[in-house]
Parts: C-alpha cells; sequence; structure tokens
C-alpha cells in the first residue's frame, strides 16, 4: 500500500538526535509561553466576568470566519486566510503523522497513514502548503511594494516623524523574519518533497502535485547530488520548523495565541460598558504598569500591528498625537521591560504614554470595533484618564465643566431649574413624572435640555409626540446628566454619583413603561452601564419610537420630503449598540432618498465630540473630524440634508458645515425637523387648552397681585406715620436678638466687638505647620427666582451651591504651602449649616486635613461681622501660623470677614494677595492686588492672616472618589447657639430688584443686530469701517 | 456727638477719585443726619491732600501725620479708630477699594458698629442710616438698616456718587495717633508695576471687551481679529486675564484699568460684575452681547442684544468681510 518512510536516509543516531532537539524546542517554546503566562498573572484580575463558554465560541466563530480581518481590507483578509488555513491543515497534517508514528504504531501496531487515507492526506497537505505559498508571497508583495498600505507605516506622521524610531525599525525586521520563516519552512518542504519524487519516482506521485512538480526541477540531478541535497535539507526544513515554534512566544508570531485569547476573553461590551474599577483598588486608574489587568497585558501581545485602528481613529486623522496602534505597541514596549511589574525607571504617564495622548480619544469605539484581534483600545485609556483625573492633570475648561458637573448636575453650569425651560414655549404643559405617572419617561440629557439648537430639536420631538398622543413625560430638575462623558473623562466617581442620583429620581418617580432619549450618549449610558447600579426600565432611542410611530400611522405622513439626504450613525447609537436601521426606516418613510456616505454604519466617522472632547478646546493646527466628515458628505453633493440624530453631533456638524465652507450647499437638521415638516405638524394643533388657560390667568393674578402689592406698600408708606406700624399684616417682628429699632440719639459709645465663646472642642497636637483656611459654602442665584414673603430673604431652591471661588484659591495656595514644607495640617472651617459639609468635605478631598462646622440656626443672614467673631473663636483654639482666606465671598461680596477676623485676633493683616510665599520662617511675604493691577509688596511676621484674590493660582480638582474618601477625615461640629454667640452689624430691611434702566434691546437675527452695531460704531466713531 | 466722617485714601502720592467721591456721598446726608462733615488723611504726606479735599460741605480735615511712607492697614485702622473715639460721627464712610476694605471692617469691629461693606445707596431714615448694597452678581439690592447702632461703618462702592466741585472753607486739625502697637507690623517691600504694554485702556476712545462668554482661549485670536478691524482696542474681563487669556493690561475694571476716554464700549459675552462695571459704566455708549437676558451687563449698557456672541461675530465678520 502507498505510503512513505520517514526520517528518511537518518541512522538511529540521527533520530534520537532529532527527537532530542526536538524536545528541547518544545520544551523552550513552553518557557517562553510560561514567562509570558506569568507577566499575565502578574496585572490585575479583570473587572469584568469571564463566560469562558461563550467566549471560546466566539473566538473560534471570529477566526473560523475571519470576517473582521476582511473587513476593510480583502486583500489582507484573503492572504491573511491563506497562510491560517493553510498552515493549520500542516500543523493538522503533521499531527495526524504523530499520531500514527509515535504513539499508536509503536505501542498499538495500529497504522492509517497508507492507502487511499494517505494518497488523500497528501494531496491535501500539498495543496495546503500551496495556500500558505501564495498567502505569505501576497502578504510579501503587499509589505514590500511602494503601494504598501499607509496603515502599515510605522512612522508617526501625526506627530510629525519624517523617520523610524528604532523601536518601529526593529518591528518591521520582525513582520519580515515572520513572512520570510514562513516562506522558507513551506519551500524547504517542498524542495524535499521534490528530492524524494526525484529520487523515488512514486507510482501515486500525482496526489503529491506540488512535490512532483519540483521534484521535475531536480530531474537531471545525479543521484549523489540528490542524496547529498536531501541530507541536508532534511536538517534544514527539520531546524527551521523547530526554531520557528521556538521564536513563537518572542516576536510578532506570538499574536496566534494572544490574539485567541484575547478574542476568548474580550468584553463583548467593552466601552458601551466601561468596566468599574475594582472597589478595592488603592488607584482608582491605571498609573502603573500593574494596574492594567492580564486582559490588558494580553491585549498588549495580541496587536500585529495591522493598523486598522490606526486608520480608523479620528484622533490621529485630524492630527491629534493619537493613535490606537501606536498606544498599545509603547504599552507593550514598556510591559515587555516591565514583565506585568511596574517600569522601573519611568512612569507609565508622562513617560510612556503622553498625557495628550490620552485626552485626544473620543471614545467613540472606531478602533475597538475593526481590531481583528479583539483589543479593548478606548477601556485602557479611560483607565488610564481616570488616572490623570485623580492626579488632576486636566484642562482648565474640562476641569470647570466637571465642578459644574458636580455643583448643578449638567455641563452648562445652569441652574438645575432650568432643565425644562425649554418646554415654557411649547404651548403645552409637559407632565413631571415625578407627580403623575406617564408611559414614556423623556430622559432629555445636557444638550438637548441646555443648548439653544438642542432645545429646537427638543420642542419639535415634544411637539411630535404630543401630536402622536404619546404620553411621555420629564423628571424635570430632577433629571441630572447621565454621565456618559463624565465617566469616558475618566471621572468615575461623579459618573457612579449621577447614576444613583438619577436612578434614585426614577425610583421615586410615578411609574412609567420605558425610557426615551433623543441623546445616544444618554441612551448608552442608561441601557448599558445603569442596569449595574440599579433597576431601570427598557431604554429606547426616539428614532426607534419615531419609526412605529410612522409605521403605525400614530403619526401621518402628509407631504413625502423628496430630499437627497445623507445620514451619520451617532457613534453611540450605531457602532456601540447596533442600532443603523430604525433612522433609515424613517427617511424612508418621510420620503427621502437617502445617499450613503463612504463611511457608514459601523464604520462612521465620529463627529469628535464624544468621550468628553466636548468639555476640552481643540487643539492649535489640528483639524476638527466633524468637517472632516463634512467634506466626505460633500463629496455627494448635490445634496438636500445632512441629517444627524444626536444633539451633539447636530451641533459639532452645524458648526462643522459653516467653517468648512457649505455654507450654501446643505443643511444639516436634526431627523425629528424634518419629521415634523413631513407630518405638516404646524398644521396640527396641539395647544393644551386648559392648561395654558390656566397658566395665563395664574400669570395675570401674580402680575395683578404684585402690582396691587406695590402699590399698597408706597400707599400705606406715604400715609402711615411708623414703619413698624406700616408692615403689611404677616410680617413678623424684627428678630428679639436686634431689639426694638433704636430712633437716633442712642448713646454714643465705642463697644469693642469680641470673639464668640464656642463650647470647647478638640484639638490635636500640633505636628508642623498649621494653616487655618475658613470656606465658604456660596450661594449662585438662578434667573428665575422670588424672594420669601417677609423679602429678606430667598428660597435654597432658587441657588445653586458651590465653594466659593476665592476660598479654593486659598486653601490651594495654604495646600501648597504645606507641601512646599513637606509637613504641616490645613484646617478648614466653614460657618454654615448641614449641607456646608459638602464644602468641607471638597476641601478635605482637596488635600485638607480636618475640618470645623460651626453653626445655629439664626446665623443664617449673619454678617461679615458676625461670621468673623465665630472664626475668631475657632481661630483662638487652633492658634494657626497663617490663616488664609478668600478675598471676598462670590454671593454677599463683602471683601470684609478677613479685616474683621484679623482685627478680633490682632493679627498682622494684608488683604487681596496674588502672592503669598512662606518658607516657614518668622515672615510671609505678599503681593496685594490693587486698583488699577498695580502690586503692593509686603512682609508681614507670622502669625499673620491673607486674604487671597482670584487668579493667585488654579485651584486644583476633588474627583468625586476623593470627596468620598474625605468622609473618612474628621469633621468637628461646633454648636453656636449659646447665648451671645449672635452679634448683628447689619439688619436686612428688605431685599428688592435693581431698578435699573435697562438697555435698549436690539432684535432680530445676528445680521440684523450686526448691522445695527456697525451704524452705531459708525455714527460714534465716523465712517472708520 | 453727629455728624459724618469721610476717609481719605492716596496710593504713591495720588489721592483716589474715590475719596473725593465719598465727600459726594456724605453730603446727599449731611443735612438730614445734621453735624458736621470731617474728613481724615493719614499718613507721612497728609497734610499734601488737605487742599484737594477741601471741598464744599467739608467742615473739618484731620490730619494724622505718621511716619510710614507708605499705605499700612494697621496703621490706617488706628487713625480712624482715634479720629471716630475724637469727634463720636454717627457715620464713617470708606471707600471700598484693596486699601479700604482691608482696615473698614476692623474698624467696626474695634467701634462695635453698624457695618456694611460695597455700599451704593445712602439714605438717612427716623431710625438712622440706611443702606443699600448688592448681592449675588448683582441680581439683588439688599437694603439694611443699624438698630441700635450709634456709629454706622460703611466702604462704598466706587464711580457711584459725584465729587463735588469747588472749594470749601474746612478748618485743618491735627490728629495725634499712638501708633506704638501697629508700627512695623507690616513691612513696605515695594510696588510692581502692572506689566507695560502697548495697549492703553486708559486712552482708548473704542474698546471691544471680551469676557467668560468666548468660552475659550482658542477663540481669543478671533475676537482679536475682530477688534482690530473695527479699530477698537481689545479689553476683557477679570476671568480672562486671571485665565491668561489675555495679558493684564486688557483688563478692563477696578482691578484692571478704567475706561477713561472711552466713548463707545463693546461688551461681548460679559456679564457684568461689579468689578469690571467700575472700569466701564461711566461709557457714553455701551453696547452688550450676551447669552443670559438677565446679565446685569444690560443695566449699564445703552443697547443690548440677548444673542449668542459666536453667532453676532459671524454676522458682524461677514458684514466687515
Amino acid at each position: 500500500m502507498e505510503t512513505r518512510a520517514l526520517f528518511w536516509g537518518l541512522e538511529s543516531f540521527g533520530i534520537t538526535a532529532f527527537y532530542l532537539i526536538g524536545f528541547a524546542a518544545i520544551g523552550a517554546f513552553l518557557w517562553g509561553v510560561a514567562r509570558a503566562v506569568g507577566k499575565y498573572r502578574r496585572g490585575r484580575p479583570s473587572p469584568v466576568k469571564l463566560d469562558l463558554r461563550t467566549g471560546f465560541l466566539r473566538m473560534a466563530a471570529a477566526v473560523a470566519s475571519h470576517r473582521a480581518l476582511r473587513r476593510r481590507d480583502q486583500v489582507a483578509g484573503a492572504a491573511h486566510a491563506l497562510v491560517f488555513f493553510g498552515f493549520a491543515a500542516l500543523f493538522l497534517g503533521t499531527a495526524i503523522i504523530t499520531l500514527e508514528y509515535d504513539i499508536l504504531e509503536p505501542l498499538f501496531g495500529v497504522t492509517y497513514w497508507k492507502g487511499m487515507f494517505f494518497k488523500a492526506f497528501s494531496l491535501t497537505v500539498d495543496i495546503a502548503g500551496l495556500l500558505v505559498l501564495a498567502g505569505v508571497l501576497l502578504l510579501m508583495l503587499r509589505r514590500g511594494t511602494a503601494h504598501s498600505p499607509e496603515k502599515l507605516d510605522y512612522r508617526r506622521a501625526y506627530l510629525g516623524e519624517t523617520e523610524l524610531r528604532p523601536a518601529a525599525r526593529r518591528w518591521q525586521v520582525e513582520d519580515w523574519v515572520f513572512l520570510v520563516a514562513i516562506l522558507v519552512i513551506i519551500v524547504s518542504g517542498f524542495t524535499q518533497e521534490g528530492l524524494r519524487h526525484a529520487m523515488e519516482r512514486p507510482a501515486w506521485g500525482g496526489w503529491e502535485p506540488v512535490g512532483a512538480f519540483f521534484g521535475l526541477l531536480f530531474a537531471n540531478s545525479s543521484e549523489e547530488t540528490l542524496r547529498a541535497v536531501r541530507a541536508v535539507n532534511w536538517w534544514f526544513h527539520g531546524l527551521a520548523a523547530l526554531a520557528f515554534i521556538v521564536a513563537l512566544p518572542w516576536y510578532k508570531a506570538k499574536h496566534i495565541f494572544a490574539a485567541m485569547g484575547a478574542l476568548a476573553a474580550r468584553d463583548p461590551l467593552a466601552l458601551s460598558r466601561l468596566p468599574a474599577p475594582a472597589p478595592e483598588a488603592e488607584t482608582a486608574g491605571a498609573g502603573r504598569m500593574s494596574d492594567f489587568s492580564w486582559k490588558d497585558m494580553l491585549d498588549f501581545d495580541a496587536c500585529t500591528k495591522c493598523g486598522r485602528c490606526h486608520e480608523a481613529c479620528p484622533a490621529r486623522t485630524a492630527g491629534y498625537p493619537l493613535s490606537p496602534r501606536d498606544f498599545i505597541l509603547d504599552l507593550r514596549l514598556a510591559n515587555d521591560m516591565a514583565q506585568g511589574r511596574d517600569l522601573p525607571d519611568k512612569a507609565l504617564i508622562g513617560g510612556v504614554i503622553d498625557p495628550e495622548t490620552l485626552w485626544s480619544c473620543r471614545a467613540c469605539g472606531a478602533c475597538l470595533e475593526i481590531c481583528p484581534v479583539g483589543i479593548e483600545h478606548p477601556v485602557k485609556i479611560v483607565k488610564m484618564r481616570r488616572q490623570l483625573v485623580e492626579n488632576d492633570c486636566l484642562d482648565p475648561l474640562l476641569r470647570n465643566t466637571l465642578s459644574a458637573i458636580g455643583a448643578s448636575g449638567n455641563s452648562f453650569g445652569e441652574p438645575a431649574r432650568k432643565r425644562a425651560a425649554w418646554t415654557k414655549d411649547l404651548g403645552f404643559t409637559v407632565k413631571d413624572i415625578r407627580r403623575q405617572a406617564a408611559d414614556l419617561l423623556w430622559f432629555v440629557g445636557d444638550q438637548a435640555s441646555f443648548d439653544p439648537r438642542g432645545q429646537q430639536v427638543s420642542r419639535a420631538v415634544a411637539r411630535i409626540f404630543k401630536a402622536a398622543r404619546v404620553d411621555f413625560a420629564l423628571l424635570h430638575e430632577g433629571e441630572k446628566t447621565a454621565g456618559n462623558d463624565a465617566r469616558r473623562v475618566g471621572e468615575e466617581g461623579l459618573f457612579e454619583a449621577l447614576a444613583e442620583h438619577n436612578l434614585g429620581e426614577m425610583a421615586r418617580a410615578k411609574s412609567f413603561q420605558r425610557i426615551v432619549t433623543t441623546d445616544p450618549h444618554t441612551f448608552n449610558t442608561l441601557h448599558n452601564e445603569y442596569p449595574e447600579f440599579g433597576a431601570i426600565a427598557p431604554v429606547i432611542h426616539y428614532t426607534e419610537l419615531l419609526c412605529d410611530l410612522l409605521e403605525s400611522g400614530a403619526l401621518k405622513v402628509k407631504k413625502p420630503l423628496r430630499l437627497k439626504v445623507t445620514f451619520h450613525d451617532p457613534c453611540h447609537l450605531g457602532r456601540l449598540n447596533k442600532r443603523y436601521d430604525a433612522p433609515r426606516r424613517v427617511l424612508a418613510l418621510i420620503g427621502c432618498e437617502l445617499v450613503e456616505m463612504p463611511r457608514n454604519r459601523d464604520n462612521a466617522f465620529c463627529c469628535g465630540a464624544g468621550g468628553g472632547r466636548m468639555w476640552m478646546p481643540d487643539k492649535p493646527g489640528t483639524q476638527k473630524p466633524s468637517e472632516l466628515r463634512i467634506r466626505e458628505a460633500a463629496e455627494l453633493l448635490p445634496l438636500d440634508v445632512f441629517v444627524t440624530c444626536c444633539p451633539k453631533d447636530l451641533i459639532m456638524f452645524e458648526d462643522a458645515r459653516k467653517t468648512a465652507g457649505f455654507e450654501k450647499d446643505f443643511v444639516v437638521e436634526d431627523i425629528a425637523e424634518l419629521v415634523a415638516r413631513a407630518i405638516e405638524l404646524d398644521a396640527i394643533a396641539l395647544q393644551d387648552l386648559p392648561g395654558l388657560t390656566e397658566r395665563i390667568a395664574a400669570a395675570v393674578a401674580q402680575r395683578v397681585a404684585s402690582v396691587v402689592v406695590e402699590r399698597l406698600d408706597k400707599a400705606l408708606a406715604g400715609h402711615l406715620p411708623a414703619p413698624a406700624i406700616a408692615a403689611p399684616a404677616g410680617t413678623p417682628a424684627p428678630a428679639a436678638v436686634i431689639g426694638a429699632p433704636a430712633a437716633s440719639g442712642v448713646e454714643w459709645q465705642a463697644r469693642p466687638v469680641t470673639p464668640a465663646r464656642l463650647p470647647a472642642f478638640d484639638t490635636p497636637a500640633r505636628n508642623g505647620a498649621r494653616i487655618l483656611v475658613p470656606v465658604k459654602r456660596v450661594g449662585a442665584l438662578g434667573d428665575d427666582f422670588s424672594f420669601t414673603d417677609d423679602r429678606r430673604g430667598i428660597p435654597a431652591e432658587f441657588f445653586e451651591y458651590q465653594l466659593n471661588e476665592w476660598d479654593d484659591t486659598a486653601l490651594e495656595q495654604a495646600l501648597r504651602t504645606v507641601e512646599a514644607l513637606g509637613g504641616g495640617e490645613v484646617v478648614v472651617v466653614s460657618v454654615g449649616p448641614a449641607e456646608a459639609g459638602e464644602i468641607l468635605r471638597k476641601a478635605l478631598a482637596k488635600g485638607a486635613h480636618r475640618g470645623i462646622r460651626v453653626w445655629d440656626a439664626g446665623l443664617e443672614d449673619a454678617d461679615p461681622i458676625a461670621i468673623a467673631r465665630l472664626l475668631a473663636a475657632v481661630a483662638l483654639r487652633e492658634k494657626p501660623d497663617l490663616i488664609f482666606m478668600g478675598g471676598q465671598s462670590g454671593d454677599q461680596a463683602n471683601a470684609a470677614t478677613g479685616a474683621a477676623l484679623a482685627r478680633l485676633l490682632d493679627l498682622p493683616r494684608a488683604t487681596l494677595a496674588v502672592a503669598a510665599d512662606w518658607d516657614g520662617g518668622e515672615f510671609i511675604r505678599v503681593k496685594r492686588e490693587l486698583e488699577g493691577g498695580l502690586l503692593h509688596e509686603v512682609e508681614l511676621p507670622v502669625p499673620a492672616l491673607v486674604t487671597l484674590q482670584t487668579g493667585a493660582n488654579t485651584p486644583r480638582y476633588a474627583t468625586m472618589r476623593m470627596i468620598k474618601q474625605a468622609r473618612e477625615k474628621p469633621v468637628v461640629f461646633v454648636d453656636a447657639s449659646g447665648e451671645d454667640a449672635i452679634w448683628r452689624a447689619a439688619r436686612i430691611e428688605r431685599l428688592s430688584l435693581p431698578q435699573a434702566e435697562r438697555a435698549a434691546m436690539l432684535e432680530g437675527g445676528p445680521d440684523e443686530v450686526a448691522a445695527r452695531v456697525i451704524a452705531i460704531i459708525r455714527e460714534k466713531m465716523g465712517e472708520t469701517i | 456727638m453727629s455728624g459724618i466722617l469721610i476717609v481719605a485714601e492716596h496710593t504713591r502720592g495720588a489721592l483716589a477719585d474715590l475719596s473725593l467721591e465719598l465727600i459726594g456721598a456724605a453730603l446727599t446726608l449731611k443735612e438730614s443726619l445734621g453735624g458736621p462733615l470731617r474728613a481724615l488723611v493719614t499718613g507721612e504726606t497728609a497734610e499734601d491732600f488737605v487742599s484737594a479735599l477741601n471741598r464744599p460741605g467739608v467742615d473739618e480735615i484731620l490730619v494724622a501725620k505718621t511716619d510710614n511712607p507708605h499705605f499700612d492697614a494697621a496703621v490706617n485702622e488706628e487713625a480712624v479708630v482715634s479720629a471716630a473715639l475724637a469727634v463720636r460721627p454717627a457715620l464713617i464712610l470708606i471707600g471700598h477699594s484693596a486699601s479700604g476694605g482691608s482696615f473698614a471692617a476692623a474698624v467696626a469691629v474695634r467701634l462695635g458698629s453698624g457695618f456694611a461693606a460695597d455700599v451704593f445707596g445712602l439714605e438717612a431714615a427716623a431710625s438712622g442710616v440706611k443702606a443699600t448694597r448688592g448681592a449675588y452678581g448683582g441680581k439683588v439690592n439688599v437694603e439694611l438698616d443699624f438698630p441700635d447702632k450709634p456709629v454706622v461703618v460703611l466702604t462704598v462702592r466706587g464711580a457711584t456718587f459725584k465729587a463735588p466741585e469747588g472749594v470749601g472753607g474746612a478748618t485743618v486739625t491735627p490728629l495725634a495717633l499712638a501708633l506704638d502697637g501697629v508700627k512695623g507690623r507690616c513691612r513696605h517691600r515695594g510696588f510692581e508695576e502692572a506689566p507695560a504694554s502697548n495697549i492703553d485702556i486708559g486712552k482708548a476712545e473704542f474698546i471691544l471687551s471680551i469676557g467668560r462668554g468666548i468660552q475659550d482661549e482658542k477663540n481669543v485670536p478671533r475676537f482679536a481679529a475682530l477688534a482690530e478691524k473695527l479699530g477698537a482696542t481689545l479689553g476683557c474681563s477679570r476671568p480672562v486675564a486671571d485665565s491668561g487669556w489675555l495679558p493684564k493690561p486688557h483688563q478692563v475694571g477696578l482691578t484692571g484699568k478704567v475706561a477713561g476716554n472711552c466713548k463707545l464700549y463693546l461688551a461681548l459675552g460679559i456679564s457684568g460684575a461689579v468689578q469690571h462695571q467700575h472700569g466701564m459704566k461711566h461709557v457714553e455708549t455701551i453696547i452688550a452681547v450676551n447669552t443670559d437676558a438677565n446679565a446685569p451687563i444690560y443695566a449699564v449698557a445703552t443697547h443690548g442684544c440677548a444673542m449668542d456672541v459666536f453667532a453676532f461675530a459671524d454676522a458682524l465678520e461677514r458684514r466687515i468681510g
């Protein structure tokens, strides 16, 4: 029967030697694998639960289909498939031979590698070898010619590099070594086969067509030559194959294993549901190599540098210093050195990865989507961003935005009360889910609530819902931003706080069945991330609802639009949640002709606003991803509308359309605006008549009441002599502590104010310098507010509270001073109600060591001197070296507490400092800012009191996690309800609105106003422009 | 005893305008409160300012000569307290300035007086002095009175009251101070001029000023270009200078420059904090563009427009090419 002999021409010595070498090679291979596994094991546990069965099946499917490899690069995909499947067949072939030769035959005398099986086997293996050969040659051709794809170029053009860096040269070498090694093994194998054919000319030779062909090449060689070459080539081929195996774990070839591992362990939700940091972790993010998980490290090794992510990344395309490929490769290089431990000689952030690289990401998921080996780039970026946030390595604009979200729950820094202000012009009332049940809860999101253009769309959507009789409600001011961007920026604690808040509001609300949102970012977070924090109703995107309403006939198309449109898939709706069809169906239903951009659906190119980039300034010298996208759309001209279904997209693309110069060519519109036109929404009467009349009546009543009260006030004041009697009924008599209003002629006497007497509280023993920083919780007043009934106050609901900006500057100065001294403590003290505990915690989170809160209900409208008395009592107990405090408060702006406090304590003082340097010695050097920007430099003996002006420094950011952790730090409460605690230097008689003459308002659109302004300029300054 | 005491201030040989405005403020109350109007001036060169302070309505000028050539908060505090104990005024007016703010509240503590800061409205009622000040960024007026206080210390907002013109007939009285307790507690080291610049807000006739509303440093060049095209000097509000987006000489306001010769002021994205208004509210024609329709800037502007500053800038750019 047909078969062939193995180990041709080898004596038993040779065979033994080969086996020994073979075992040694396998040993070396296993050692290399063990080393890599050891490295992965040093990583943190993966924060995502591993489902090995599903993961394995998913990986097997990915490998078998080669789908991800073929996507967007058919040539590479096909060539890889040839090599992969060919090699797999060859590997299987070798295994089949080994099974017979080394196991079944010696042990049981069973043989099967013969006859028909042998012939079929030989043919298969020959073809497999041929496929590998073809694949490798194709890959070499692709890599080696001038037409090599740009994504394979390792030069970092986005960083301005024109030369390859040394590591990149090594990458090129390993790429070629890998290909050449395969080529050599295959060619030497076929050569060996050919030599066998030339010498033995088997009758079944046709079953090894390639071998037979190679045999022809040797047809004219002598037996001697053949014999000699065959012996040498046998060893060459065998040793090459063994060397290939030994080297597998050490270079590019390791992706064979790492990629399969990474694919099997891939988190299917990766970016759409970011993994929460392990609660026991000491840091929030990844600031060191050992902070990465084993999956992260496996990902580093899995990368084949195929460049698909590099090509897809909007940041890299726009000229930002981020290429997901290079990000992973840099981490791999570092981890090759660190081996899962920390880098000995450089920092991970700053040393290996530049912070700017991390901030460049838009969290669009394009890299993750296209990566054929399951690498989760954005997850690692966010992990590292968490560390940047923790280290306060933030763009100032971003820092402000995060602070604003922390204070008022939205990124616009608007009062929470204004969240539903956009509903005012609707003409009908929108239910408040906290009071009335509804079928649908509309979670609006920030842009759709506060951005003027977003509000237009929100109103259109609300009217469409109304026209379709959708029973919907809002959370009104109960809604805070969902936190998608906060989380992707790396402010995990803030995200958690937002999720808990919103879930709490929804849990307390009246019943609803589903949640709808127009914002894909909100959609993603509610749908994928909130379930980890608590139960949540099903979430849909408004395009899905619009589609249902149009298909069910609840909305009727009156006028098909007949527009030629293109559609941009929002990253968070499309790529991250695979919802591609509803908006397209809507466009078809309203009669639009959709022309797709070349990059659509999972390949849609990000607008550049995601991942918190909306809150960061553009880097000079870069392009805007949104402009690149608009240009892509402009290739489709003539075009009527660029359709979006995301509030951020609308803002970004409307801008980009103008800046890219396509203002005359097409418009950018939200899909809801098109739907509104198609159903002729304007012609549908939506008025909520009873509601509206009620509102008008209420408004009129209020107006009448206020006018009457004012007139009544004046009339009474004119006719009645004593103000105390003239006070309208219901106004309480002045507080008893003040005593009756005194007539002039109280005996003139200086009655020096003294520090308050407060109950004793614990003060720890001194340990180095001590700086006391009084901090105030200040209220920012929104646009709509009203006074309390006695007109002496404003209810708390109209305020957004935060740490006084000036005090924040003073705190920063104190912290820096103590840090520079290398020891000591910063003690923060606040006179305020329990809610002021929040700003003390914020101060503690920033680094203050202890907090003291002093309060009594009678202090509600305390004046600066009253506050100074209480602070003085605290200072007398604390005996600080320095008191740093804000030059003024943002709400009352007296700029007086510091001077009063210094006097009460008899301390030298300097006010409104823009610099305060203390080296721990006898004097502190201060620069005071005077009118006109003149600086007055003085020196004060310590102890002293300095008040700080804003701009003296940039206060650091406290993450929500740090604020939570600060709960561990001690805060002492001191009850100020003692008899003499309240002092009043003034009494609020009443509050009023400034009776200012208001500017004459210029009406009309921007162009009309601009024309009017130019006319005024010409009138005043002459015809100079 | 009764009457009003105003406290003059001076820096590097120049009497502050605010000191003369205090006289104007005092005169609005002098008649109803009764008693003389006195002015106090302190320092090594105190008598240099006597003639300037001798305005109509001033009855007596107290001159507290000291040996410190530069401002010292503690010395000024001591002088005001000594003067107050000597003349027992019903009302003490101090400028709401960097200097005044550093000792006014301390005086109030020493006297146990009534106190309010940054006052812009004064009234004499049967019950005594009433004062009006602003709060919450100027959105609310707070009307205060001072029951049971024989004396009230107020700091008065600048550029609010009009200084009387002319020469008065004040007598001059030296005031001796006991300064042993306060001397040397604050050592003067020197002045540092605001950085020199080719920008002169004080001389500019047409200023285009930008505020927090421009959102981002990267937008500054755009408005700078706009200002240049319009022939305007580029000004800014404090937050813009604090953030380092524009150098300090561009800053209009209390700690910046006063737009002293300005005829036309275009405020873009400026909400109009008190400290900014100080530098520009006197300008004849003010045009304010801001998204917030309730911004305090509209209270001082001649023309206003509640509009996105970028939309406005777009339109303006289109018109002037």
